[in-house]
């Protein structure tokens, strides 16, 4: 299974993924090495001559919890609520741990059934996509059971999760993986006896630059036109027609469009604003949960021993 | 628009009117006077001669630029005409080398570099000034205006303008009316005056001329003929300063606004009566008081009814004819008429 | 509810944004749109002051101050930026005078980097709002004459003396109260 192999990917990469890695290697140490990194600034900031900006460290959290910056759209804005909620979020996130994950990770999520044996349900699948901001966070698994494609919908705060595993932590070359949907059912099939893999610390996540195959048309989306990294064999199934009109829907100008960007982003004021607020509650949880993961490393070995 | 309703009977007039040997009403005075400047003025542009060049570096919006001009011919005014028509209008003052405050109106002399000085410029103090004694000055134009013809009307003086105190002010002697007190009517009704004297956009023009001809001019109201010698004496050219608005002159040491439309907002708010002491010449002053706003200054109605407000009581300024209620003082007097 | 992008972080703008973008009509669509902000911001930074219409004038004026906060940020060894100043200024010198001139002005500003006002419209000319953008700090005297708090204009002045002679009756009425109460105590 091309799944199981994880190579280095530094060949393959772009620049900007190259850059989010390298925010990734700070942002792994973070915990201890805030300041280190803070100083790193400060000396260079002579030599380019230019005023540092976007260096706040803090600010690496929104790609660990992206749920708590707010909806950008002005309408739904509100400080009060935006705040509330994220003292809801805080108080849960104590209640069970809520790993950092990304889409593209393998997860295994057990809920509360009524109806189960045992009362609780245990699904294992790879994450195709995150959305929601706020108490309204939500997360999309999906897996391949008995030849037929399951897809389970999580809110990522909803009380009846009991627990959220990571197995395997690492991204994908896509921001949304719903072309596993099309793509032939190996790549989307996972054990349900899994077992996690453990990162040594401070390695970057890694990115797993496989690219799927689709299975031949009649397709959920156009994906021709959605410009994806992960798929390899798109344009074997693609008729002249199809090429014709993807040439003519491509917008070029759009990623220069500076302020359809600002107005799907939040400010730099603003966030770090966010992340000041939660930041120490936060680091605590980070730092507890580490200590106790390290106990049950250093543990288990001993029953087999005995 | 009405005039102030003042009856009088021609007999009471008669005796209460005091005996001079040249009788001239007011109308007539005003009149002499008004042609008495125009020709001397006629007269020292003709002296004038050959007409030489002089140059003046004009500094400011739109761009620094030299205006070739003529001496003692050209005034700031003119150069300002060579720039904008915004130039002529809202310019106050001119400010010549940096230092001397120039009328609009009065004819350059030498090389020199100009500034033109509006409202809203960042120092405003000397514009300020000259604001506050051109509203005088037309304040005692308006006040001749407005009386009946068989009121005699002899404007006194004003003292130097204080804009801290919260109102102008000219003191006039009304020797037909020995208590007069303005009704509400009458006070709208000058303050309607004056604003009609201020809409025509009259220039404020000015002249220095010798001790004889003020006294000629001013020969029928005897507290200007009394204050003229010293006037003169304390110029140091010996000449007297006089400036005309439409057709009535008055003296005064200026400088002045350019031209009357400057005057925005103006109401005449109160008349005082000044009582003199036993030993002065003139046993009583009506101190006409008002308060008025630049062109284009934009104020809050409740603001400016507490400026009214303030400027109904009476201006604390000295009395000519009663200084801090000690006996008059000839210097005194002079000297407050001087700095006018 | 959707979220917030994460890829990108940018600056807050100083100036009163839009909920919504204008669409601005144009033959060739949203292309034909950034076609005509790029040009009217090629023009504010080349003259630094321009009249033209309100809408456009808005909708460009975000366009420009996005371009220097993003300039402001990465500074000039930072490729993304480049390409997007030269996207945006159609005339190529105006990428060098955007890094070596506009950068240090507005780099410790506190302020938005552009400045809009509204320009008197013409008497007989169509319904549009005519308005003025310019960079701010620009070589050109200034548009506006805002001294309402000069202490020295004459209405200032007035305004103030009467403040100050009300406050000395007051004064002078507390003094008297507290010389009437002093008096009818020791008579109590």
């Amino acid at each position: 299974m091309s799944l199981a192999i994880r190579k280095c990917s530094s060949d393959l990469l772009s620049i900007t993924k190259w850059v989010v890695r390298r925010e990734y290697r700070l942002l792994s140490t973070l915990p201890e090495n805030i300041e280190p990194a803070n100083t790193d600034v400060d000396e260079k900031a002579p030599r380019t001559g230019r005023r540092p900006r976007l260096q706040n460290p803090v600010l690496e959290y929104r790609h660990i919890y992206p749920e708590f910056l707010p909806d950008p759209n002005p309408k739904w804005r509100n400080s009060l609520r935006e705040k509330l909620e994220r003292a809801d979020m805080l108080k849960r996130r104590a209640k069970i741990d809520i790993p950092e994950f990304y889409v593209g990770s393998i997860l295994a999520v057990t809920v509360s059934d009524p109806h189960a044996q045992g009362k609780t349900n245990r699904f294992v699948g790879i994450c195709i996509d995150r959305k929601g901001c706020g108490l309204r966070a939500q997360f999309i698994l999906r897996n391949v059971v008995d030849h037929q494609g399951v897809e389970v919908r999580y809110d990522l705060y909803d009380p009846i999760i009991q627990s959220i595993q990571v197995l395997r932590l690492e991204k994908r070359l896509d921001d949304e993986l719903f072309y596993l949907r099309d793509a032939l059912p190996e790549y989307s099939t996972f054990p349900f006896d899994m077992d996690p893999e453990v990162l040594p610390d401070g390695t970057p996540v890694p990115i797993n630059d496989v690219q799927v195959k689709l299975k031949p048309r009649p397709w959920l989306e156009r994906w021709e036109r959605q410009e994806l990294k992960g798929v390899s064999n798109i344009e074997e199934h693609l008729k002249e027609k199809d090429r014709k009109r993807r040439e003519l829907r491509k917008e070029p100008w759009e990623k220069y469009d500076l302020m359809k960007q600002y107005r799907r982003t939040i400010p730099i004021e603003e966030q770090s604003e966010i992340w000041g607020e939660v930041y120490n509650q936060l680091q605590q949880m980070h730092v507890s949960r580490r200590k106790v993961a390290r106990k049950r490393v250093l543990a288990t070995p001993k029953p087999q021993l005995g | 628009m009405k005039k102030p309703v003042m009856y009088l009977s021609s007999s009471l007039f008669g005796k209460l009117l005091p005996r001079s040997k040249r009788y001239l009403s007011t109308k007539e005075a005003i009149e002499r006077r008004s042609h008495l400047f125009n020709l001397e003025k006629k007269r020292q542009l003709e002296n004038v001669g050959r007409i030489e060049k002089i140059e003046v570096n004009y500094k400011g919006v739109p761009k620094d630029c030299t205006l070739v001009m003529n001496r003692n011919i050209s005034t700031p005014y003119d150069c300002a005409k060579h720039l904008t028509q915004w130039h002529t209008e809202s310019s106050v003052l001119a400010l010549l080398d940096g230092t001397i405050h120039w009328d609009m109106h009065r004819p350059l002399t030498e090389n020199c570099t100009l500034e033109l000085q509006n409202f809203t410029v960042s120092d405003p103090h000397q514009v300020n000034k000259a604001f506050w004694r051109s509203c005088s000055l037309v304040l005692g134009a308006c006040a001749t205006v407005a009386f009946k013809d068989t009121v005699a009307v002899k404007l006194h003086s004003f003292p130097g303008p204080d804009i801290r105190s919260g109102s102008f002010i000219y003191d006039i002697d009304l020797p037909s009316l020995p208590d007069w007190k303005p009704t509400q009517q009458e006070l709208h009704t000058l303050s309607a005056e004056y604003v009609m004297l201020s809409r025509k956009a009259l220039p404020i023009e000015r002249l220095e001329v010798s001790e004889e001809l003020a006294l000629e001019m001013f020969v029928e109201n005897e507290h200007k003929t009394k204050q003229i010698p010293s006037i003169a004496r304390s110029n140091a050219n010996g000449k007297v300063t006089l400036y005309k608005v439409d057709k009535y002159v008055d003296i005064s040491k200026g400088p002045m606004i350019s031209h009357t439309a400057q005057i925005g907002k103006v109401s005449v708010t109160s008349v005082h009566q000044l009582v003199g002491t036993p030993e002065s010449d003139v046993n009583q002053l009506y101190r006409f008081q008002g308060v008025a706003l630049p062109t284009g200054v934009v104020l809050n109605h409740f603001a400016y009814s507490i400026l009214i407000e303030r400027a109904k009581k009476l201006n604390p300024a000295r009395s000519p004819i009663n200084p801090f209620g000690e006996p008059s003082h000839t210097t005194h007097k002079e000297n407050i008429a001087a700095t006018a | 509810m959707n979220q917030a992008e994460v890829t990108k972080l940018v600056s807050k703008l100083r100036i009163k944004i839009p909920p919504k973008h204008r669409k601005m009509s144009s033959p060739e669509g949203p292309e034909g749109r950034m076609n005509k902000l790029r040009k009217t911001v090629t023009g504010l930074f080349k003259y630094e002051r321009i009249e033209l219409n309100h809408n456009r004038a808005d909708e460009a004026r975000q366009y420009a101050e996005r371009l220097i906060a993003e300039a402001i940020n990465h500074g000039d060894c930072h490729k993304p930026t480049m390409e997007m100043a030269d996207y945006w200024l159609l005339e190529k010198e105006l990428v060098h005078k955007l890094f070596k001139v506009l950068v240090p002005r507005y780099e410790n500003s506190n302020t938005a980097y552009t400045r809009m006002l509204r320009a008197p419209r013409p008497e007989y000319s169509y319904n549009t709002e005519k308005t003025v953008l310019e960079l701010r700090g620009n070589p050109y005297p200034p548009l506006h004459n805002k001294q309402a708090n000069n202490r020295q204009l004459l209405q200032n002045i007035l305004l103030d003396a009467a403040k100050y002679e009300y406050r000395q009756t007051k004064y002078a009425e507390m003094a008297e109260n507290i010389g009437k109460n002093e008096q009818e105590k020791p008579s109590v």
